[in-house]
C-alpha cells in the first residue's frame, strides 16, 4: 500500500476529528440543549421570577434539602407549605435578603423542612420539590413554586405549572424530577419533615429554628425578617 | 511499539471508566463520587444522545482506540488520531457544559477527559513517527 504523505495524515486526522466532533456537539446542542430552552415554552406556562430566583441562587451549593456551604457556623431551618401564603410572602420578598446576607457568604446554611398539611397541591408540590433535590435543584423549585403560588387546594400545583418551574431551572432534567417523585424516599422525606415539626413544637407556618450548626436549634419566637436576622445574628455571635 | 502500547493501555483505562458509567446509567445506580455532581450531571439531558447513553459512546471510541492500537499500518494511526482528536473535542465541550449548564461536575467524567487528552497527544505522536516526511 502506498505511504502517506504527512501533510496528508494530518489532514485526514483533523478532518475526521472535526466532523465527528461536530456531528456529537451539534447533536447534542439540538437535542439537549434545544429542548431545555424549550420546555417551559412548550407547556405554554408563564414562570414568574425565573430570572430572579437564579440570579439569587446561582453558584451556592445545594445538597438535597439544604441551601449553602454544609459546615456553615449556623444552621435556619425552615418549617413551611408551599401553599401558605405567608409563606410565600417571606420567601419572595424577605428571603432574598436573608441568603445574599447570610448564606451567600458561608454564614448560615438554611434547610427547607417541607410540610404538606394544606390540602393535596401541599403534597404535589412538596414530592415535586423533594424529587428536584436529588438534583440539587430543591431550592430552586420551592422558591419558583412560591413565585408562582395559586389559590390553595384548587389544583393548581398542575403537571403544566411544574414542568414550566422544572424547564426554568437551569440544569434540572424535569422528566427525572417528575418520575422521581413516585420514588419510596420522596415519600418517607415527607413524613420525617412532618415528624420533625412536630417535635420542634411547630404550630404555624412558616417558622423558623435557628442555632449553631450539629448543636440544639431554638424555634425563633415570630416570622418576619427582621425577628429571624435578629436570631441568626445571636447565633452567630455564638 | 511503545506508543501503540502506551495508547493500548490508556484505551483499556478509558474503557474501564466508561463501562463503569454505563452500568451505574443502565443499572439506575448512583455513581461513587468525590466531588457529588456525578448524580445531577448523569441524570440530565446531555448524558444522553438521542436515547443513547454518552458513557456508551466513550466505551466505543475507547474499543476503537484499542483496535487501532493493536494494528501497525497508518491508516490505523490516521483514525487514532481523529477519534482521539473528537473525544477531546467532545469531552471538552461537555466540561463546559457540566460547569456552565448543569452547575456540577463529575469526576469519573474529568478523569475520561484526562484519560482522552494523554490518548490525543500519544495519537498524535504516533502520527507523527508513522507518515513520511
Amino acid at each position: 500500500m502506498r505511504a502517506v504523505s504527512r501533510k496528508t495524515t494530518y489532514i485526514l486526522a483533523l478532518s475526521g476529528a472535526a466532523v465527528i466532533a461536530a456531528a456529537l456537539i451539534g447533536a447534542s446542542v439540538l437535542l439537549a440543549g434545544g429542548s431545555s430552552k424549550s420546555a417551559a415554552a412548550e407547556t405554554g406556562t408563564t414562570i414568574q421570577g425565573a430570572a430572579a430566583v437564579n440570579d439569587l441562587l446561582a453558584g451556592i451549593p445545594q445538597e438535597g434539602t439544604m441551601l449553602g456551604r454544609r459546615n456553615a457556623p449556623v444552621t435556619l431551618v425552615e418549617y413551611a407549605d408551599l401553599q401558605c401564603p405567608y409563606c410565600a410572602h417571606v420567601a419572595v420578598g424577605e428571603f432574598p435578603g436573608i441568603v445574599r446576607d447570610y448564606v451567600r457568604t458561608g454564614k448560615v446554611r438554611v434547610v427547607f423542612n417541607g410540610l404538606s398539611f394544606v390540602g393535596p397541591d401541599s403534597v404535589t408540590a412538596l414530592e415535586t420539590a423533594l424529587s428536584a433535590g436529588a438534583q440539587k435543584r430543591l431550592w430552586h423549585v420551592v422558591q419558583l413554586l412560591y413565585a408562582n403560588q395559586g389559590t390553595e387546594n384548587t389544583g393548581w400545583v398542575s403537571e403544566e405549572l411544574l414542568r414550566g418551574v422544572g424547564g426554568a431551572v437551569p440544569g434540572l432534567d424535569v422528566a427525572s424530577m417528575l418520575t422521581g417523585r413516585s420514588a419510596g424516599s420522596i415519600s418517607s422525606a415527607r413524613q420525617e419533615a412532618q415528624q420533625s415539626a412536630n417535635t420542634a413544637g411547630v404550630t404555624g407556618t412558616p417558622s423558623f429554628a435557628v442555632g449553631r450548626t450539629h448543636g440544639v436549634l431554638t424555634l425563633v419566637s415570630g416570622n418576619d425578617a427582621q425577628t429571624v436576622r435578629s436570631a441568626l445574628d445571636a447565633a452567630l455571635r455564638g | 511499539m511503545r506508543l501503540r502500547t502506551a495508547i493500548g493501555a490508556l484505551a483499556l483505562v478509558g474503557a474501564g471508566i466508561a463501562s463503569y458509567l454505563v452500568v451505574v446509567k443502565l443499572s439506575g445506580a448512583s455513581a461513587v463520587c468525590p466531588t457529588g455532581g456525578c448524580a445531577t450531571v448523569e441524570r440530565s439531558k446531555y448524558a444522553e444522545l438521542a436515547g443513547i447513553p454518552v458513557a456508551l459512546l466513550g466505551l466505543v471510541a475507547y474499543a476503537a482506540m484499542f483496535v487501532t492500537a493493536m494494528r501497525r499500518d497508518e491508516h490505523a494511526a490516521i483514525a487514532g488520531a481523529a477519534i482521539a482528536l473528537a473525544g477531546l473535542l467532545y469531552g471538552g465541550y461537555l466540561l463546559v457544559v457540566q460547569l456552565a449548564v448543569i452547575d456540577a461536575v463529575c469526576a469519573w467524567c474529568v478523569a475520561s477527559d484526562v484519560v482522552l487528552a494523554l490518548l490525543a497527544a500519544l495519537a498524535v505522536a504516533r502520527l507523527q513517527r508513522t507518515s513520511p516526511d
